[in-house]
């Protein structure tokens, strides 16, 4: 091989490489959690409205009350959000949001977005909440269920009971 | 006349015979034209790539390849490492091509080498190469991803703490390509996109068969002593072939794999090979020569015989499963009447030239002859 050959095929196994960090980057997934519960910061409380609808990328809008979650997938660190709110007063806002590329599962406060709070203050890291396993004499209890221990009919067996 | 008439039926024989199949069993299945239709665009964009896969092998005189289902692996590799990173639509799917890549090159070398060694069998080499490497494939899967391959995403992960699950959602790259343009006609939905994507392979096939390598292809296909003695280099041209061939493969199952929305992780892989080379088969190819036209017309037959099969068969015997049993016989079925039809008219096209030489002249030359008399 050629010391020629060798830097091309050396800048393609590099481009192929920037290609894919590139494609990481922008195709990343994120579970987006619009949440309209209320949040204190820099001690002041911002309270969302009563009724909003909420659209993310241009996505077809969702309606959502006041301490409410609901959930968006979308891929990629930049996406916009337009809260129009439809109780009270009647305004519309449409903000552009960055979500760090390691950042799986976000919450996006719409009471920030509204409130004019710093950006930084607008997505937080979710974190799932442990999951509680059942304990053991519940799951006992749900073995135990007259559809599990019920003797089969003879009749459902034409006459012969199964061994 | 009807020595070219012959020559016509025997030409297009598994066209012909599936021409007629489906036009009795499309009837039968009352299954209503719009669905057909629809169901007959989606599977054009779904298949097509993966049969355009077998085409330069063909070329290069290697039969049909078997060891497609080599490529099939490396992109269904590709796409569990984008679900585990949670990478979604088209940037997903490139990245998925992308990691196939390396993969398929590999394999579509070390298939390429080891059919060198096979010259002659190459498909039998291929068939048996793909059950062997089905072996790795598994091993990879099931026993080295969440071990010693690092797997972040637990749902993917067998209970056990290692090897994936039988089943792996796409849901962040499902139908992005099909969706990418939307198109509705008359109530059917184009998938553009892969149909684009479709038209730019097969330009390429085209435009690589005039390229210098393309014509070292065809000529290694029509024989290999005389290439090599023309100082074509025989068995690197045949591992090219094999490498593209792969590569299509692995591109082509995540396209295939892309529309469906889930990948069986164990299975998915296992029928491609056979199911793409019924296809092709069915189109009226032959081992030694296939074209786009060949590609297109058997993607069309044979999904419309899928199609209609269970319906025709529960509606003529009461039993979808007939219809489910025929599917599987049809594929088999096909590659065994093409195989058989194509070693008869090789054995066929030497006893003919023998007689010539034998100043005999051909049964077909005498009997043209005796038509113009």
């Amino acid at each position: 091989m050629t010391s020629r050959s060798l830097f091309q095929r050396s800048c393609v196994l590099l481009g192929f490489i920037a290609l894919s960090i590139y494609l990481f980057y922008i195709g990343k997934g994120h579970s987006l959690l619009i949440d309209t519960n209320a949040v204190t910061i820099d001690g002041k409380e911002l309270r969302s409205p009563e009724t909003i609808e909420v659209s993310i990328d241009g996505k077809p809008a969702e309606s959502m009350g006041r301490a409410e979650r609901i959930l968006v997938l979308v891929g990629g660190p930049k996406h916009s959000i337009t809260i129009e709110v439809i109780s009270g007063d009647d305004r519309k806002v449409e903000k552009q949001f960055t979500i760090p590329t390691f950042m799986d599962s976000a919450i996006v406060s719409v009471p920030a977005i509204l409130g004019d709070a710093p950006s930084e203050s607008w997505i937080t890291t979710f974190t799932a909440p442990p999951v509680e396993e059942a304990p053991a004499e519940q799951m006992q209890h749900e073995q135990d269920t007259p559809e599990a221990t019920a003797p089969v009919s003879p009749d459902a067996t034409g006459g012969q009971p199964k061994p | 006349m009807s020595s070219r008439l012959r020559n016509f039926f025997i030409d297009n024989a598994v066209v012909i015979l599936f021409v007629v199949l489906i036009a009795i069993a499309i009837p039968v299945s009352g299954l209503p034209g719009t669905f057909l239709m629809q169901e007959i665009l989606t599977r054009l964009g779904r298949n097509t790539f993966l049969v355009i896969a077998l085409l330069l092998p063909i070329m290069a005189g290697m039969g049909l390849n078997f060891g497609m289902v080599l490529g099939a692996m490396a992109g269904q590799l590709g796409l569990i490492f984008i679900t585990d990173w949670n990478i979604v639509g088209i940037p997903g799917l490139l990245l998925a091509m992308i990691i196939s890549l390396p993969i398929s090159v590999f394999l579509g070398w070390l298939c390429g080498s080891i059919m060198n060694l096979a010259k002659g069998r190459e498909m039998v080499t291929g068939f048996i190469l793909a059950f062997f490497m089905n072996g790795l494939y598994m091993m990879v899967v099931l026993y080295a991803m969440g071990s010693l391959i690092p797997i972040m995403n637990p749902e993917l992960l067998l209970s056990r703490g290692y090897g994936i699950r039988n089943v792996v959602g796409l849901d962040g790259v499902r139908q992005s390509l099909d969706t990418l343009i939307p198109l509705k006609i008359a109530g059917l939905n184009i998938p553009v996109f892969s149909f684009l994507i479709i038209a730019a392979v097969s330009y390429f096939i085209i435009w690589f068969r005039k390229t210098k390598i393309g014509q070292d292809m065809r000529a290694a296909g029509q024989d290999r002593a005389v290439s090599g003695a023309a100082g074509i280099p025989v068995e690197q041209t045949r591992i090219l072939a094999i490498i593209i061939s792969t590569v299509l493969a692995g591109i082509g199952q995540i396209i295939f794999l892309q529309n469906l929305g889930t990948i069986n992780t164990t299975s998915s892989h296992e029928q491609i090979g056979m199911f793409s080379i019924a296809a092709l088969l069915i189109g009226g190819a032959s081992v030694t020569k296939a074209s786009i036209p060949n590609v297109i017309v058997g993607v069309i037959l044979f999904h419309l015989l899928f199609l209609v099969s269970p319906m025709a068969g529960k509606n003529l015997i009461g039993s979808g499963m007939l219809g489910e049993y025929f599917r599987q016989f049809v594929s088999y079925g096909v590659i065994a009447l093409a195989l058989v039809l194509y070693e008869w008219k090789r054995v066929t096209q030497e006893n003919d030239s023998r007689a010539t030489l034998r100043g005999g002249g051909a049964p077909a030359a005498k009997e043209a002859k005796g038509g113009a008399a």
